[in-house]
C-alpha cells in the first residue's frame, strides 16, 4: 500500500481497503491455476536436481522439447531444483502435486510406501545385458527394477602435478602418505587439500571406511561398527589435525572452484568437474582414488549417479514411462551428449561407454578406471536417517575427539532400529 | 540545572559509545551494498577494497537475466504472499477482535478461551503436523498453501480485541441511534477509526511474512512456488556460487524492506510496543 | 510473533445488552478466523498426535498404530537429546545477552539529548532484515573462512591467518557467528520495548530519589529503573526465550540442515532443525510428530512455570 502516509493516522479509506482486498484475492486466485502447457493433451512434469555445469539445464530442456516435437500432444515441463533436492523430492512425493518423472536414487521406503512404479517392462533382455549390473542391482528391490540408471558418477582426488613435483611429493597411495604430503605442501596462502568445509565429514563419510576395507550395510545387516571404521575416522581426524585442509570456502567439495582458483593443491571432487578443471589448469593435474587406509585397505571411490523414476501417484504413468524409455533407454545419442558435453559422467550402458571417447582423455580415463575397480555404493536399504546417525558419529569423532568405537556403536544401534522399522 | 554546553560535554562518552555501536550495526548493510557492486574477482581479491572503483550496476541486470536464477519468481511470490497475508490477516483479525470485544453472544467466552489456548502453542513447532494436513488438502507446492495458515493469527486477534475493548462506547451507541447494526458499526465506525493499529500491526505482518522462511521452505518444493527467502537460501547450497549475484540478490531482497521500514517507522515502533505488551 | 504470558489475561469484555441478531453477528464475525484456526492449528494438532502414535514412514497418514514407540525412540535418540541440550545452551547465551544489550541500548538512546530518533533508527533497522539474509552476510562476507572475509581481513594485520569461523570446533567459533547474528537482528526490537518501558516510569520517582540524596547513575538504575522495568524485562525475556527455543533459520542456513546435508549440521542442531530433518528429510512423520509434541510440552512448561512462580501477568499498574 504505497499511498500510505508515514504519520500515525493513515488515510486508508474503506473503499481503498476493499479495493486492495479484491485485488489481493484476484492475484491469489490467478497464481493458483494449474500449470499446463497450451496445446498439449498431457503435460509431464520432470524434476532434476541442479547440475552446476554451464549448459546442463538448457540441455535437458532441449531433450524435453525434442520429445514434444516427436509427440506433439505431450509437453514436458522441466523443473530444475537447486538446494536440498532429496528433501524437496521426498516431500513432494508425499503429495498429489509431485512430479511425474524425476531423478533420484532408490531407497527401500519409496518402494514400501508405493511411491514409485516398477519399470521392468522397459527393459528387454538385450537392454538389461547392456546396463552396468551393479546399477541394475542398486535399483532393484524384491526382483523388480524401479528406475532407469541415467549415468554413473564418481569422485577423485585431483592434484596439481606442478605443485607436487616442486615440493618433491609423490602422489599419495595411503592415508599416511597423504598426511605427510599435506604437511609438506601446506602454505599460508594456499592450503594443501580441500575435502569440504566440514573437514570431510560429508564427502568422505563412506569413502574412508571403504578405503579401510569396511562397509556399512551388507545383506540387510549393519556392519560398520568395527575397529577398521574407527581407525579410518581416526586417521581422518589426524588429517584434519594437520591444519593443512582448506575450510570455509564459499562452495563445497562438489564444486571445483577451490581447486581451479588455486586455493588448494589437491581437492576431492567429482568427475563431473573434470571439464572445468581441464579448462582452468590444462594438463597440470592428475587424479587418484581416495588412498587406502593402510596395507590391509584398498583405494576407494563411490559409484554414484542418478536414476530416472516414475511417480506412482502420477495420473499419467504410461506417458511418463514412455518418456523415460525414450530418453534414458532409446536415445543413446542424447545420453552421450549428457554424459560428455557438460560435466563428465560415465555412461552406465556398455554400448554407450564404448563410444565415449572424451572419457579417454588423460586423468579422465584414470578416474573411469578407478570407478570400475574401486567403486562402492550403498544399497537401497540405506536411508537418510542412517546417514544422519553416521554423520553425527563421524562429527563426534572428528570434531569433538570422542572415542570412535563408542560413537560408532551408538550410530549402529540407531541404524539397526531404523532398519527394523523399515522392514515392518 | 547545568549549563547546556557542560551537559553536552558530559555526554561525550555516550555519543562515542553510540557511534561505535552504530557503526557495528550498519556494517552488514555496508557489506551488502559494497559486494553487490563488485565483480566476483573483486570480492575474492586478497586485499580489502572498501568500495569498488567502478560500481558494477550490471550485477542487478545479470541477476534477473540469468535463467538459472529464481529471483524474479521469488520476488513476485513474496510480494503476493505478503500483500495477501497483510490484507486478510488484518481483516479477519479485526473482525474477530471486534466480535470478541463488543458483541455479547453465547459461546463468546468459549471462543476466546480457544483462541488464547492456540496462542500458547509455539507456532513453529507445529510445522510437521501442519505440513501433513496441508499435504492432505493439496496445498503443498502451491502459493495458497504458503499463504493460508498465515491469514489467521490468534495473536493478532488478541491485540485487536484489546484495542476494541478500549474503543469509546459512546461512538458505538451513537451509531446505533443512527440505525447501524453490528456490521454497520464495524464497517462504518470501527474500521475507519482503527487505522493506527491496523497500520502498526499490518506493517509488522508484512515484514514478518516477507521474511518468513521455515513454512515456505516446507511447502515450496517446486521453484515456481518459492519465496525470496527460499531462493536466497538455495544460493548457499547451490552447485556453484556467483558471489556478486548473491549479494545483488540480497540487496534486492532487503532494500525494499529497509525503505518500508524507514518510511513507516513510527507505525512499526507502535506495533513493536503493542506486540511486546507495552501499550 | 510469539506471545508472552503477561498479555494472556482475561479482561472482562464490555457486557452491553444483547441486541437482536447478536449471536448471528458474533459467529459471522469470528467465522473466518475460527475456521482458519481450526483447520490450520487444531486439526494439525489432532492429526499430529495420531501421527505421533503411528509408524508413518514415507507417509503423512496415521493408521499403523504403534503406541508410544515414537516417543520412546525420540527420548532415547542421542541426536534429539543433544538438540535439546543445544537449545538450552544457546538460550543461556542469547537470552541474557539480548536482555542486557537491548536494555543497555535503550538507556543509552533514551538519555541521548541529541539525535535520539537517529540512534533509535540505526539500532532498530536490522529488525527489517530476515534471518536468511543475515545468514548469507554472516557466512559469506562477515565470517567467511577465507582471507576475503571481513573479520579475517581485520585480523590479518595482527598476523592471524584466516580463521574458518564455521568449521572450527576448537574453539567453537560458530557460536560467535550464530550469537552475533541473532543479537544484530533482534536487539533493536527489544530496545524499542525497553524505551517504551522507560518512558512510562514516572519522573517524580527520580526527583524524589534525588531529593533524598541518591546520586544519578548506578543507584538510580538499581533501585528505580530496574524494578520499574520488571514486567517489561520479563516480557522481553519470555519472548526471547520462546524465539530461541524455535531457532531454525540461521542454523539451517549457516551450518546446513536438510536430510542429506552433512558435516557442520551435526555440530549444533537445534530441535527444529532435527525435526525438519527427521520428518521432511528422512520422511519419518511418526517420529517427527512425536518430537514436535515433546518440544511443545517443554516450551509450554518453560513459559508457564515461571509465570506461576513469579506471579507473571500481575498488572503493571
Amino acid at each position: 500500500m504505497h499511498d500510505s502516509d508515514p504519520l500515525m493516522n493513515v488515510s486508508l479509506t474503506r473503499r481503498q481497503f476493499l479495493k486492495t482486498a479484491t485485488f489481493a484475492a484476484g492475484v491469489l486466485l490467478a497464481g493458483c491455476g494449474p500449470k499446463g502447457v497450451p496445446g498439449a493433451r498431457v503435460t509431464l512434469t520432470q524434476w532434476y536436481h541442479q547440475y552446476g555445469e554451464p549448459g546442463a539445464q538448457e540441455a535437458v530442456q532441449r531433450y524435453a522439447r525434442e520429445y514434444t516435437k516427436l509427440h506433439p500432444d505431450i509437453a514436458v515441463r522441466v523443473v530444475w531444483i537447486p538446494g536440498d533436492y532429496s528433501t524437496k523430492l521426498g516431500t513432494a512425493l508425499l503429495t498429489r502435486n509431485g512430479p511425474d518423472v524425476f531423478e533420484s536414487s532408490l531407497s527401500l521406503p519409496m518402494v514400501t510406501a508405493g511411491e514409485v512404479v516398477p519399470l521392468d517392462d522397459l527393459f528387454t533382455p538385450e537392454i538389461r545385458a547392456d546396463f552396468n549390473p551393479k546399477d541394475l542391482a542398486l535399483n532393484s528391490v524384491g526382483g523388480k527394477i524401479y528406475g532407469v540408471k541415467m549415468f554413473d558418477d564418481t569422485a577423485a582426488l585431483y592434484y596439481r602435478k606442478s605443485i607436487l613435483e616442486k615440493s618433491g611429493v609423490e602422489p599419495p597411495g595411503t592415508m599416511d602418505a597423504l598426511i605427510e604430503a599435506v604437511k609438506v605442501l601446506n602454505k599460508a596462502e594456499r592450503k594443501s587439500l580441500f575435502v569440504g568445509n566440514d573437514g570431510g565429514v560429508g564427502s568422505l563419510l563412506t569413502i574412508v571406511p571403504w578405503s579401510a576395507g569396511s562397509d556399512f550395510l551388507v545383506d540387510g545387516r549393519v556392519v560398520f561398527s568395527n575397529p577398521r571404521t574407527a581407525a579410518a575416522y581416526e586417521k581422518l581426524l589426524e588429517l584434519n589435525a594437520t591444519n593443512a585442509l582448506l575450510m570455509g570456502a564459499p562452495t563445497d567439495w562438489y564444486d571445483p572452484s577451490a581447486f581451479t582458483q588455486g586455493l588448494a593443491a589437491m581437492q576431492w571432487t567429482g568427475l563431473w568437474a573434470y571439464p572445468a578443471i581441464r579448462k582452468a589448469l590444462g594438463d597440470d593435474f592428475g587424479v587418484l582414488p581416495w588412498p587406502a587406509l593402510d596395507a590391509q585397505g584398498a583405494p576407494a571411490t563411490f559409484l554414484g549417479g542418478w536414476t530416472a523414476m516414475v511417480n506412482a501417484q502420477s495420473s499419467q504413468i504410461e506417458e511418463a514411462k514412455k518418456y523415460v524409455k525414450w530418453l534414458w533407454i532409446d536415445r543413446t545419442d542424447l545420453q552421450k551428449d549428457w554424459c560428455l558435453s557438460y560435466g563428465f559422467h560415465v555412461p552406465c550402458r556398455a554400448s554407450v561407454a564404448l563410444t565415449a571417447d572424451a572419457l579417454r582423455a588423460p586423468a579422465a580415463a584414470d578416474a573411469v578406471h578407478n570407478l570400475s575397480v574401486y567403486g562402492h555404493a550403498l544399497p537401497p536399504q540405506w536411508n537418510s536417517a542412517m546417514g544422519t546417525a553416521l554423520t553425527d558419529a563421524a562429527t563426534h569423532i572428528l570434531k569433538e575427539g570422542r572415542p570412535a568405537a563408542e560413537s560408532l556403536a551408538v550410530a549402529a544401534h540407531k541404524c539397526e532400529v531404523v532398519l527394523r522399522r523399515m522392514q515392518e | 540545572m547545568k549549563p547546556r554546553s557542560q551537559q553536552f560535554w558530559s555526554q561525550i562518552p555516550r555519543y562515542a559509545l553510540l557511534t561505535v555501536l552504530a557503526t557495528l550495526f550498519v556494517l552488514p548493510f555496508y557489506l551488502i551494498v559494497r559486494s553487490a557492486l563488485m565483480t566476483d574477482a573483486e570480492i575474492t581479491a586478497p586485499g580489502w577494497v572498501w568500495f569498488p572503483a567502478t560500481p558494477h550496476w550490471e550485477n542487478f541486470r545479470t541477476l534477473f537475466d540469468d535463467p538459472d536464477n529464481q529471483m524474479r519468481t521469488g520476488l513476485i511470490n513474496s510480494a503476493v504472499i505478503a500483500v495477501v497475508t497483510l490484507v486478510f490477516q488484518t481483516l479477519f483479525s479485526s473482525m474477530a477482535g471486534y466480535a470478541l470485544a463488543r458483541i455479547p453472544a453465547r459461546g463468546r467466552d468459549f471462543v476466546f478461551g480457544l483462541i488464547v489456548a492456540t496462542l500458547m502453542i509455539p507456532g513453529a513447532v507445529t510445522f510437521v503436523p501442519a505440513f501433513a494436513v496441508m499435504a492432505f488438502l493439496g496445498g503443498v507446492n502451491t502459493q495458497w498453501g504458503v499463504i493460508a495458515p498465515g491469514l489467521f493469527s490468534a495473536f493478532s486477534i488478541f491485540l485487536f480485541r484489546q484495542f476494541y475493548l478500549r474503543f469509546p462506547v459512546e461512538i458505538e451507541e451513537a451509531g446505533r441511534l443512527d440505525g447501524l447494526g453490528y456490521f454497520g458499526v464495524y464497517w462504518r465506525l470501527l474500521l475507519p477509526n482503527s487505522t493506527s493499529i491496523m497500520t502498526a500491526l499490518g506493517v509488522l505482518t508484512f515484514i514478518g511474512s516477507w521474511n518468513s522462511f521455515l513454512w515456505p521452505l516446507v511447502i515450496g518444493q517446486d521453484p515456481s512456488s518459492w519465496t525470496v527467502q527460499v531462493v536466497l537460501s538455495t544460493f548457499l547450497t547451490a552447485q556453484t556460487m556467483h558471489l556478486a549475484q548473491l549479494f545483488a540478490a540480497v540487496a534486492v531482497a532487503v532494500l525494499p524492506l529497509v525503505a518500508v521500514f524507514l518510511v513507516m517507522q513510527r507505525s512499526i515502533v507502535e506495533g513493536a510496543k503493542f506486540s511486546g505488551g507495552k501499550e | 510473533m510469539a506471545i508472552t504470558t503477561p498479555i494472556v489475561k482475561k479482561t472482562p469484555a464490555v457486557r452491553s445488552r444483547p441486541r437482536p441478531g447478536a449471536t448471528l453477528a458474533f459467529w459471522a464475525f469470528v467465522a473466518p478466523s475460527l475456521i482458519g484456526l481450526l483447520v490450520f492449528t487444531i486439526v494439525p494438532i489432532v492429526w499430529g498426535f495420531l501421527l505421533s502414535l503411528s509408524h508413518a514412514q514415507n507417509t503423512i497418514h496415521p493408521g499403523h498404530f504403534v503406541g508410544l514407540r515414537n516417543y520412546a525412540d525420540m527420548l532415547t535418540d542421542e541426536a534429539f537429546l543433544r538438540s535439546l541440550v543445544t537449545m538450552v545452551l544457546y538460550s543461556l547465551f542469547i537470552v541474557p545477552l539480548t536482555w542486557a544489550m537491548s536494555l543497555g541500548l535503550a538507556l543509552l538512546v533514551d538519555k541521548a539529548g541529541w539525535g535520539r530518533s537517529f540512534w533509535r533508527t540505526v539500532f532498530f533497522i536490522p529488525s527489517a532484515v530476515s534471518y536468511v539474509v543475515a545468514s548469507l552476510i554472516w557466512r559469506i562476507s562477515l565470517f567467511n573462512g577465507l582471507s576475503f572475509g571481513f573479520m579475517n581481513h581485520l585480523l590479518a594485520p595482527f598476523g592471524i591467518h584466516p580463521i574458518a569461523w564455521i568449521g572450527t570446533v576448537d574453539p567453537p567459533w560458530y557460536w560467535l557467528v550464530l550469537v552475533t547474528l541473532r543479537l544484530w537482528l533482534q536487539v533493536g526490537f527489544y530496545m524499542i520495548i525497553f524505551i517504551a518501558g522507560l518512558q512510562e516510569i514516572p519522573k517524580t520517582l527520580y526527583e524524589a530519589a534525588a531529593v533524598d540524596g541518591a546520586s544519578p547513575g548506578w543507584p538510580m538504575l538499581r533501585y528505580i529503573t530496574l524494578p520499574q522495568l520488571r514486567n517489561t524485562s520479563i516480557s522481553v525475556l519470555m519472548l526471547n526465550l520462546i524465539g530461541a527455543f524455535q531457532a531454525f533459520d540461521e542454523f539451517y542456513n549457516i551450518l546446513g540442515g536438510g536430510g542429506q546435508s552433512a558435516g557442520n549440521a551435526s555440530l549444533a542442531r537445534p530441535p527444529l532443525v532435527y525435526l525438519y530433518s527427521t520428518a521432511l528429510g528422512d520422511q519419518d512423520f511418526g517420529r517427527g510428530a512425536a518430537g514436535a509434541f515433546i518440544l511443545t510440552a517443554l516450551i509450554c512448561a518453560v513459559t508457564l512455570i515461571p509465570g506461576k512462580l513469579f506471579g507473571l501477568g500481575r498488572s503493571e499498574k
